[in-house]
């Protein structure tokens, strides 16, 4: 089945995630969508499948337009998506899993379902044991009875979104095997969502490469890596003069920390972070930047090694003497879990007082407070503004404005994903002021440029493991952008 | 349709009863009502429609046909408001007796309360009660019975005896009678509250102790007799020799019945069996209160197969309702050779008639209409009495207090030996509260040739010695 | 105002759905709805005695109500009032059986007594969710379950009266520690002042102070409210406690007001209906005090149903029941609309 995706549009209040995306898969094809975290890959795939609906734009089916108003209205069209975690139901055998999908159908016995199942595990060489408790298999096997689901649902277009994630390498190989089988053999159209170029270049026809929610880039097999990495990330912005500072004593330590939990270890890291320095730490998500940043914010205990903060062990002690000692953490899930949903601005002043908080509540006092911060950090909206009904821009506004006024340690994840250009300008010279008062900064991002434009020191981390620091001024983009692809650097 | 037209001609009534009795002045009974013969198709309150223009004076009728009928066999007494038959003949009255009736200025109107503690009808002690208020109805002219059941901590956790006493009372009762040994404190508090309405507190003792305010009477059956005739039952059937008593909770009350079957059973087991009375083995298994309240209570259907599991081939039911009976007819289905004596209500039998040995009941039916007259007449008091069965008849149901119904379970023979243990109970030749008796710990319940008084059967503070199961 | 008006309709469709739906039952059942309503309303409403009987039935719903309005504001669903209530019950039940001292001191110290009670029983659940990972609703089903065996165990053991155990309770405790009544009213001028009292509080305190609104972090996001700094667990403890001591005076009021000894079942499913009521309420702490008055009203009224009409009291609690559905069922609609 041909799907064409013709000037798909999709905006989230001021972040554009999908601006103008056309894309034509042919069947028979394996085509992949590349991206950056946060480039749009996601939400196309979504709005293919059902899940979003468009905000402009049209989908095509062999030629006939087509609108999903629901995730099983796409897959009786024939458009089945694998996602990064498994729609299985974990508790339940794997023949009733599969029994599950045509419960919207005339239920075939469960005999039926078996001889089915039996059938497309000889076919692709599967081994699932039809018996088996789900959530006893692997996460490559649980793979492997999705895509049997959605073929015995009738997909002709199968999208995998980052499947690779997880699986050990046979799995690796046998799912690679698998799909170019059903593109090949089968004629189905695959749509292979990733970030991983190496993947990309071994399993894809065709690539469509995304950045910002725009389509930088259509190309054919065989891909020049460079060319990939370039239009993932886009060529490197001129560098703006930085305003270097002097750098402190140690304001955070990590001697030989080791986090681990149940789905990832990240071992033996190691840095001293000065204060007034900013560190950027770079890498796919899920590699163990965000262990580590938690681990220097206290949010997460180490199973081994030491966190000083100015030369103190703060290695066993809680989030809120972290909080006490000069540290603060801004989560990327502002409205998730940085501001509470519900409260007012006025509110979410009060509750970040530091120091004494009186017992009754100067509403007329914490009213003023938080309008002399609106007007200083140029939020718009009100005291009285819940700040669900602030825009993304505003609500980090908002979480800067009610960090306390010295700081020794500033913790963030990605601080300027979704912001528009003004606001993300504006938080970063936010942050570059407190420098000057001796935090030290750490943040995730995966914009090359912003990591680039605003670091001292750059730490990628890949599979659990925290590379050496690289100075900022010393590396390239396009260095950077293949250490995070994974991709070896021959030079 | 007519049985809801007919609750809301009774609405109708009680709202009426809701006047204050101070308006009560009696007007002489007319002559010059009409007699009438039921019709097809004929219902009372159609007829009062017809008569007095308002359906909802039918009550006027029943009342006076009543009287009328109590003088006059020529008329039919109605019994049920809701049943007439084509045929009939009934009294209608006039025009201004009906008016005067509804306006409650007739004497002899009597709205009268039941608080029961279980179902009312649970085939057993409540149901017992509620009969009995019907009874009242039936042959007080003018009493009417208001009732509420399930007052009890597991079906009804909000409400208290004082509400409900208050609601009686708002609906016009001017008598009431709250028939659980659980109501006793409660009903000493309610009865402080209300002076002037007499209370009749059935099982209680505070009336005699003194303890209970001067508007509190107390009335009990001697069940003893019918437990000890229940216990010769037992003891004429038993194969194994095993009985088992299904009891409620432990007080003097119910440790006084089960010795009280215990005592009947060892006599006859003695006497017309010819065996060693001291081969009986008696097990005593209690729930903990007068019924199952689930999760709180033990539950009696478990407790019933477990007194069957021990060897026991009678069960003797000492709680409120029929779980024993309906138990021993399930086992005696699958083949057992096994044995029932229910409790407490005449009807009880019924739910496995085949196995029944027969039930002692209790007849409050004669109590509460002496009761109510006494209230009408004026000389209710404070009292307490302990009545026993009617000897001429035990099962005369206008005189006795308690009876015993043989069951389908009796031989022939077994019967006349039975009637002949009846017969020495009654003519005083067979006395079982004799000592020497002991109780289970071996102290002296009663010394040689000691006959027991009132206050030491009332008070009894141990099973017998010989008996298997908790005293306390 | 526009809006205001919508709100209040969009309160009432389903009071008066409610009506209907029940309406509808009745006419199955074959009773006249006008007649069953008018005897619910005069059972509750005829006489000063019922007054008195509806202000009391207020009470526990009252001051459980407040409490929950705590631990509904901290986001936690303390299913576990209902043995609070017990506890509390349970601690004034011993001392109130055991000493011997002067109204004045005596009734004082067995109130403080329900509160330090049900402030442990809800503790225990505090812990079970806060330390144990155990969900509050599974603790609160579990200790409400212990609360009640604990109960029957003391009636029928230790503190069976002395003529014997029974369903009906301990002995009545002395008269010194009865609470007293309004003359002959069965009304405790005590227990409606602390009622009222635990409400108007509940409602200053989360309105007015830190800890209100710390709390209302805590129950509208955790996770923020913890990286804000507010020690999350600490307050969740403070919301079971603050809910428990309500929960456990109610049962102390319950025990040497209303029934003047300790009986099976002592808190009266009032635990229960409080959620009720707090949910109807919309957790508005001033709204709980219409609502709990209309639930005391038709508590106390049903059984009027059984007097005069044989039909079923549990009536007026299906009523309840049903208006609680509709009101979440509408509120459902909204959300999705």
């Amino acid at each position: 089945m041909k799907i064409e995706a013709l000037d798909i549009r999709k905006y989230f209040g001021p972040v554009r995630a999908n601006d103008g995306i056309t894309l034509t898969v042919e069947p028979g094809s394996i085509h992949g969508l590349l991206g950056e975290n946060g480039a749009g890959k996601t939400t196309l795939m979504k709005i293919l499948t059902g899940f979003i609906s468009a905000d402009g734009g049209e989908t095509r089916l062999d030629g006939r337009p087509v609108r999903f108003a629901s995730p099983a209205e796409s897959i009786r069209h024939g458009i089945g998506m694998l996602h990064q975690e498994p729609l299985d139901f974990p508790p339940l055998k794997v023949l009733d899993n599969l029994l599950l999908a045509f419960e919207d159908r005339l239920i075939p016995g469960r005999q039926q379902v078996r001889r089915v199942l039996e059938e497309l595990c000889r076919r692709f060489n599967f081994s699932i044991d039809p018996d088996a408790r789900v959530n006893t298999l692997t996460v490559g096997e649980r793979q492997q009875l999705e895509i049997l689901r959605l073929l015995a649902l009738g997909a002709e277009v199968i999208i995998l979104d980052e499947p690779t994630t997880g699986i050990s390498a046979p799995q690796k190989v046998l799912l690679f095997a698998t799909l170019r089988r059903l593109a090949k053999e089968e004629g189905k159209s695959v749509i292979f969502v990733s970030h991983k170029l190496e993947e990309v270049e071994e399993l894809c026809d065709r690539v469509t490469v995304l950045r910002q929610g725009k389509v930088t880039g259509h190309i054919e097999a065989p891909f020049r890596a460079e060319q990939l990495v370039q239009l993932m990330f886009g060529q490197s912005l001129l560098r703006s003069d930085r305003s270097r500072v002097p750098l402190g004593e140690p304001a955070l330590e990590l001697q030989d920390v080791t986090v681990q939990t149940y789905r990832l270890t990240v071992s033996h890291m190691s840095l001293a972070v000065r204060a007034g320095e900013v560190i950027g730490l770079a890498g796919l998500e899920g590699s163990g930047q965000r262990l580590m940043l938690r681990a220097c914010a206290g949010l997460q205990r180490p199973s081994s090694g030491r966190v000083r903060l100015q030369g103190d062990d703060f290695t066993r002690r809680s989030y809120r003497d972290f909080l006490a000692a000069g540290v603060a953490y801004l989560p990327a899930g502002r409205i998730e879990e940085g501001l509470i949903r519900g409260l007012t601005l006025t509110e979410h002043y009060v509750l970040t007082q530091r120091g004494h908080q009186p017992l009754f509540i100067d509403w007329v006092g914490a009213a003023e407070g938080m309008q002399h911060k609106i007007a200083e950090f140029n939020i718009r909206g009100q005291s009285g503004t819940p700040v669900e009904a602030l825009s993304g821009g505003n609500q980090q506004r908002a979480l800067l404005s009610l960090l306390p006024p010295v700081l020794k340690v500033l913790a963030m994840e990605h601080p300027t994903r979704g912001l528009d250009i003004e606001s993300a300008m504006w938080v970063w010279e936010q942050l570059l002021e407190r420098r000057k008062s001796g935090t030290a900064i750490l943040f995730i991002s995966a914009d090359l440029d912003e990591l680039m434009e605003h670091s001292d020191r750059i730490i990628v981390f890949s599979g659990g493991v925290m590379a050496s620091p690289i100075d900022a001024a010393a590396t390239s983009i396009e260095e950077l952008g293949y250490l995070i692809g994974g991709v070896r650097d021959n030079s | 349709m007519r049985k809801r037209l007919f609750r809301l001609l009774i609405l109708a009534v009680l709202a009426l009863t809701l006047l204050p009795a101070a308006a009560i002045a009696a007007p002489p009974v007319q002559e010059g009502g009409t007699v009438y013969t039921i019709q097809k198709d004929d219902w009372l309150s159609k007829l009062a429609d017809k008569e007095y223009g308002d359906p909802l004076a039918y009550p006027a009728i029943v009342y006076y046909n009543n009287l009328k009928a109590a003088e006059d066999s020529a008329f039919t007494k109605i019994e049920d408001p809701e049943f007439i038959e084509v045929g009939w003949t009934v009294y209608m009255p006039t025009a201004e007796e009906a008016t005067a009736f509804l306006a409650g200025e007739v004497t002899g109107a009597l709205t009268f309360g039941i608080v029961m503690v279980g179902p009312f009808n649970d085939h057993g002690w409540s149901e017992a009660h509620y009969t009995a208020g019907q009874y009242v109805e039936t042959n007080v002219p003018g009493a009417r019975m208001i009732w509420l059941d399930k007052l009890n901590v597991g079906d009804r956790p909000e409400t208290t005896l004082e509400q409900v006493v208050d609601d009686m009372v708002a609906q016009g009762a001017q008598f009431i009678l709250t028939t659980s040994d659980d109501f006793q404190t409660d009903t000493d508090t309610v009865a402080a509250k209300y002076p002037d309405v007499p209370f009749l507190m059935i099982s209680g003792d505070h009336a005699w102790t003194g303890v209970a305010p001067p508007n509190v009477a107390n009335y009990m059956g001697r069940m003893e007799y019918g437990k000890m005739i229940a216990g010769c039952a037992a003891a004429l059937k038993t194969e194994t020799g095993v009985m088992g008593y299904l009891g409620p909770l432990i007080n003097d009350e119910t440790r006084r019945l089960a010795n009280s079957v215990y005592l009947g059973a060892r006599y006859c087991y003695e006497n017309y069996r010819g065996g060693n009375p001291d081969d009986l083995q008696f097990i005593v298994q209690w729930i903990g209160f007068w019924f199952n309240i689930p999760g709180v209570t033990l539950d009696p259907t478990e407790v019933a197969n477990d007194i069957f599991n021990a060897g026991a081939d009678v069960i003797l039911s000492g709680i409120d309702t029929t779980e024993a009976i309906v138990v021993a007819g399930q086992r005696a289905e699958q083949g057992e050779t096994v044995w029932a004596i229910p409790y407490d209500y005449e009807g009880a039998c019924a739910e496995a008639p085949d196995i029944c040995l027969g039930v002692p009941y209790f007849n409050w039916g004669p109590a509460y209409v002496n009761y109510v007259q006494k209230v009408q007449a004026g000389t209710f008091e404070q009292e307490w009495i302990w009545a026993g069965p009617d000897w001429t008849d035990i099962n005369n149901r206008d005189t006795t207090a308690v009876g015993f119904i043989k069951g389908d379970g009796m031989t022939a023979e077994e019967a006349v030996q039975l009637d002949a243990f009846i017969a020495g109970l009654a003519d005083g030749s067979i006395n079982l509260f004799v000592g020497p008796l002991n109780y289970q710990d071996g102290s002296v319940y009663l010394a040689d040739g000691e006959v027991a008084t009132d206050e030491q059967v009332w008070y009894t503070k141990q099973l017998l010695e010989g008996m298997t199961g908790p005293s306390e | 105002m526009l809006q205001r008006l919508s709100n209040l309709t969009l309160g009432l469709v389903p009071v008066v759905l409610a009506l209907l739906f029940t309406t509808v039952i009745l006419i199955i059942v074959g009773a006249p709805p006008g007649e069953a309503y008018r005897n619910i309303l005069q059972g509750a409403l005829e006489s000063p005695d019922k007054w008195a009987s509806v202000v009391t039935a207020m009470v526990p719903l009252l001051l459980c109500s407040a409490g929950l309005l705590v631990t509904f504001a901290a986001g936690l669903w303390n299913i576990g009032v209902e043995g609070q209530i017990v506890a509390g019950a349970l601690l004034a039940t011993w001392l109130a059986l055991n000493l011997t001292l002067p109204p004045i001191l005596f009734i004082p110290l067995l109130l403080v007594a329900g509160l330090i009670g049900g402030a442990l029983w809800g503790l225990l659940a505090g812990l079970l969710r806060v330390y144990g990972g155990v969900h509050e609703i599974f603790g609160g089903v579990g200790l409400n379950f212990i609360a009640i065996v604990l109960t029957n165990y003391l009636i029928f053991g230790p503190w069976k009266p002395a003529d014997g155990a029974t369903m009906s309770g301990t002995d009545p405790f002395p008269p010194a520690a009865w609470l007293p009544r309004l003359g002959d009213l069965p009304v405790y001028p005590t227990a409606v002042v602390l009622a009222l009292a635990a409400v108007a509080l509940m409602y200053f305190a989360l309105r007015g102070t830190t800890w209100g609104l710390k709390l209302k972090a805590i129950g509208k996001n955790q996770r923020s409210a913890f990286l804000m700094g507010i020690p999350t667990s600490r307050y969740m403890l403070g919301a079971f406690l603050v809910c428990g001591a309500l929960a456990g005076l109610a049962g102390s009021i319950q025990a040497i007001g209303v029934r003047q000894r300790l009986i099976p079942g002592v808190s009266g499913g009032y635990g229960f209906l409080a959620l009720l009521v707090v949910l109807l309420a919309g957790y508005r702490p001033l709204w709980v005090i219409p609502i709990a008055l209309f639930f005391a009203a038709v508590g106390v009224g049903s059984p009027r149903l059984e007097l005069s009409m044989q039909l079923d009291s549990a009536l007026g609690g299906t009523l309840e029941g049903i208006i609680v559905l509709f009101v979440l069922l509408a509120q459902g609609v909204k959300r999705k609309a």
